[in-house]
């Protein structure tokens, strides 16, 4: 075993045990703990991919700043332990059937993928512009105009959303 | 030939991160809980993007996953303003205790 | 590195929504700078922005279809019709909207600016042209309604209903791009003219992997445009959001997700077998029509049973939707989707535009018929009893002709369209769509629809004899007035007669949409 399946199988076994640290915690606050715990070791996996720069965001977007409006909010409504984390209804059976079969399907599906080589790695130029910072912005802000300003215009709309959402009456 | 873990890797504990996203979203009762469940199926999302990209050699892989952490960002700040208009209303965030409407 | 270069040409088909975000921010700031205690004005802006983005937008439905934005976005007629349609919907809504909100003293610049932002993320998702881009404008229309839903705080019902559909348009969302991550995975690109182009080599590569993108993209729609078995939780958004809202949910938001999912399936199917997508959507339609009214048949509540009504409606806008992929049609080979401005001639190729127009009228009619009963009945509620259950139950209804004629002929009218009874839009729009599907050898399940429409006269009849034959209750609710609401329920139901007596000149028009941008 070399390094990079060592670190894989590492951050693979630890994103999922967090993952469903999130799932069956009783508790708000351990669960949103375990998130912030998924999004590091999903960084970890972003860094084995070669994706440095989403990596970095990563942890700064989501286990920074989304995981502290998570944590305050739960803090702000004082939430603690929510009764039984499992409650069995015929249509939640049912619902977690049909998971159950998307992920055998989804795996069959993946693992008859031809494996591809990464052929494209001879390419020295390519190889070193892949995934950096300066790369993504030179795209970002030519190629991908539109969209990013569908965002701009979604942010607006989600800064006025939860203004007028959390006000305490109108 | 450099690569030692196959994209298929990747994409299996992609799924399962959706299916255990999923699974939360469907048997969890508190609503805090089912939003994250949410993030953890976009995150799964944006691992899938991203081993493709590898896969592939291009960005538009890197992209999409940075232009789905900033619309997750957007999401989350409605999200959790509901959440808060929920609990004032209701006092709870359990949603097997918000029916007030019958069918 | 690629310096873009872009001409006035790429933004004619994102205008309007410049207007209505111009308008929209206006009216953000008018909350900050004016505050006067009459609002009314708010509503007249936001009305006045929904007309001319709407007429800009007729006016693009002219223009040749070409892809503008470096491919992020299409300019065709298809999407330039669809932002009318969301554009009159808003028109609408905000007159209804209007008595509405003064009513309850909730009249707020944010809620007319939430609106017509909800409108230009509607018209962006009918034109984008790339995953990403459709993710994000679908979040942007998204995020205005779910703020939209749970705006009132008067009782716990809209908080609720906001929630659900938080969760249900979330959890949709991201089936649909996990399923758009799949698919770039087997194809390498997340435009769609370049996914389509890629599709058949992809498709001879790893189908499974195809298949399980395709399924997860039209789960996340059916998700968004309500179909059975997707349906569950919209009937209580529907109920709990506040009614002028409702309105803008079954009309357009319906509408441009719908116009989303048909474009793009047409460019994803290429490469299949043209029987499965032709099935799939067929069942859909199927379960969607057929359920939605047995589910609606029980209702006494009127505005869940419209609710159960609108998905019902989506089940024949499906309908349409088998009908393009009908393998008769694609045998044929009836390209609908060709990036020139020539339209292509023969007879799969009539059909084939036939049901387009079908389809399009049919939204249009639905449009205006849901604006127009949901607006009668966000009339008739009475803020007192927001809290209590039986607002909207049947009997508020009762002796409504002897108290309100002018009221209760309207709501007849627009029962009588949603059931599909001549000579109303509803009943036109039925004819065109119905008999675009038999051409396009749908006969089964045009024949399964009439008889599904069937059941539905009975429900919306049954208002009807509520109205006229029933006597009222000595507490009756006397519906509030408004100009602004009289005014949209007057122009809704001049809208049904009119286009369900004279339709030539608007199917004229629809007719030439078959250059939609497609495979």
């Amino acid at each position: 075993m070399n390094a990079e399946q060592v670190l894989f199988w590492l951050f693979s076994v630890c994103t999922l045990v967090a993952a469903s640290g999130v799932i069956f915690a009783r508790n708000p606050v351990a669960s949103a703990m375990s998130l912030v715990a998924t999004f590091f070791f999903l960084s970890g996996i972003y860094v084995l991919l070669w994706a440095h720069t989403i990596a970095a965001l990563q942890v700064l977007v989501y286990a920074g700043a989304i995981m502290v409006l998570f944590l305050f909010v739960i803090m702000l409504l004082s939430l603690t332990d929510s009764g039984p984390v499992l409650h069995f209804t015929p249509s939640r059976i049912a619902g977690g059937v049909a998971v159950i079969a998307l992920f055998v399907s989804l795996t069959a599906v993946f693992r008859k993928l031809p494996t591809a080589e990464l052929t494209w790695v001879g390419d020295a130029a390519k190889l070193k512009n892949f995934g950096t910072i300066q790369h993504l912005g030179e795209v970002m802000y030519t190629q991908w105009l539109f969209p990013f300003e569908a965002v701009s215009l979604l942010l607006l709309v989600a800064i006025l959303g939860a203004v007028v959402v959390a006000k305490p009456r109108i | 030939m450099i690569q030692t873990i196959s994209t298929s890797h990747y994409l299996i504990l992609a799924a399962a991160l959706f299916c255990l996203g999923m699974l939360g979203v469907l048997i969890r009762r508190n609503a805090l809980v089912v939003f994250m469940c949410i993030e953890l199926m976009l995150n799964a999302t944006n691992l899938t993007f991203l081993a493709f990209a590898r896969e592939r050699g291009d960005d538009l892989g890197h992209l999409s996953a940075f232009f789905i952490i900033a619309v997750a960002a957007a999401e989350a700040a409605v999200g959790l303003a509901i959440v808060i208009s929920v609990f004032r209303a209701r006092g709870t965030v359990n949603i097997e205790e918000i029916q007030s409407m019958k069918h | 590195m690629i310096i873009p270069h872009f001409t006035l040409n790429d933004f004619l088909p994102v205008m309007p929504v410049g207007v209505l975000m111009a308008a929209a921010i206006v009216l953000m700031l008018s909350e900050v700078f004016l505050t006067s205690t009459t609002r009314t004005y708010q509503a007249i802006i936001a009305a006045l922005a929904s007309i001319v983005a709407g007429g800009i937008a007729v006016n693009n439905a002219f223009e040749p279809a070409r892809l503008v934005l470096q491919g992020y976005a299409v300019l065709d007629p298809f999407s330039s019709w669809t932002t009318a349609m969301v554009c009159l919907g808003t028109f609408l809504a905000v007159l209804l909207s209007a008595g509405f909100l003064k009513h309850r003293n909730a009249e707020r610049g944010e809620f007319y600016a939430l609106m017509l932002f909800a409108a230009a993320g509607m018209s962006l998702l009918s034109l984008s042209a790339e995953f990403i881009t459709l993710f994000i404008n679908l979040e942007v229309l998204s995020v205005a309604t779910y703020a939209l839903t749970a705006f009132l705080r008067r009782g716990p019902r809209p908080s609720e209903a906001g929630f659900k559909y938080f969760i249900l348009g979330a959890f949709a969302a991201a089936l649909l791009l996990y399923g758009a991550a799949l698919i770039y995975g087997a194809t390498g690109a997340t435009k769609l003219v370049e996914v389509s182009a890629a599709l058949p080599a992809a498709f001879a590569k790893s189908p499974a992997l195809v298949y399980a993108g395709l399924g997860l993209v039209l789960a996340g729609f059916a998700f968004k445009v309500a179909a059975v078995p997707f349906h569950m939780w919209t009937p209580d958004v529907y109920e709990g959001a506040p009614t002028p809202v409702t309105a803008l949910m079954s009309a357009g938001v319906k509408a441009a997700a719908f116009v989303a999912m048909v474009r793009t399936f047409l460019f994803l199917v290429k490469g299949i077998d043209p029987v499965i997508p032709f099935t799939v959507f067929s069942l859909l339609a199927l379960l969607t029509m057929v359920g939605g009214n047995l589910l609606a048949l029980p209702q006494r509540n009127v505005k869940r049973m419209l609710a159960y009504s609108s998905i019902a409606h989506a089940g024949y806008m499906l309908l349409g939707v088998a009908a393009l992929f009908a393998p008769k049609l694609v045998e044929a080979g009836a390209k609908v989707g060709v990036l020139t401005a020539t339209p292509l001639t023969g007879t799969a190729q009539d059909v084939s535009v036939a049901v387009y127009k079908g389809l399009l009228f049919y939204i249009l009619g639905y449009t205006v018929t849901s604006l127009g009963a949901f607006g009668t009945i966000s009339a008739l509620e009475r803020r007192e009893d927001e809290t209590r259950g039986n607002t909207w139950d049947l009997e508020r209804f009762a002796g409504l002709a002897q108290r309100k004629p002018g009221w209760a002929a309207a709501m007849a009218l627009f029962m009588l369209s949603l059931g599909g009874v001549p000579p109303t839009v509803g009943f036109l729009g039925k004819l065109f769509l119905f008999s675009a599907a038999v051409d396009a050898g749908l006969l089964g399940l045009a024949i399964v629809g009439v008889l599904s429409s069937v059941i539905g006269v009975y429900f919306y009849l049954r208002v009807v004899v509520y109205m006229f034959m029933r006597p009222a209750p000595i507490d009756a609710p006397a519906p509030f007035r408004h100009w602004t609401t009289e005014l949209a329920l007057v122009t809704s139901a001049v809208l049904v007669v009119g286009l369900g007596i004279l339709p030539g000149t608007i199917t004229e028009w629809f007719s030439r949409v078959g250059m939609v941008f497609g495979h």
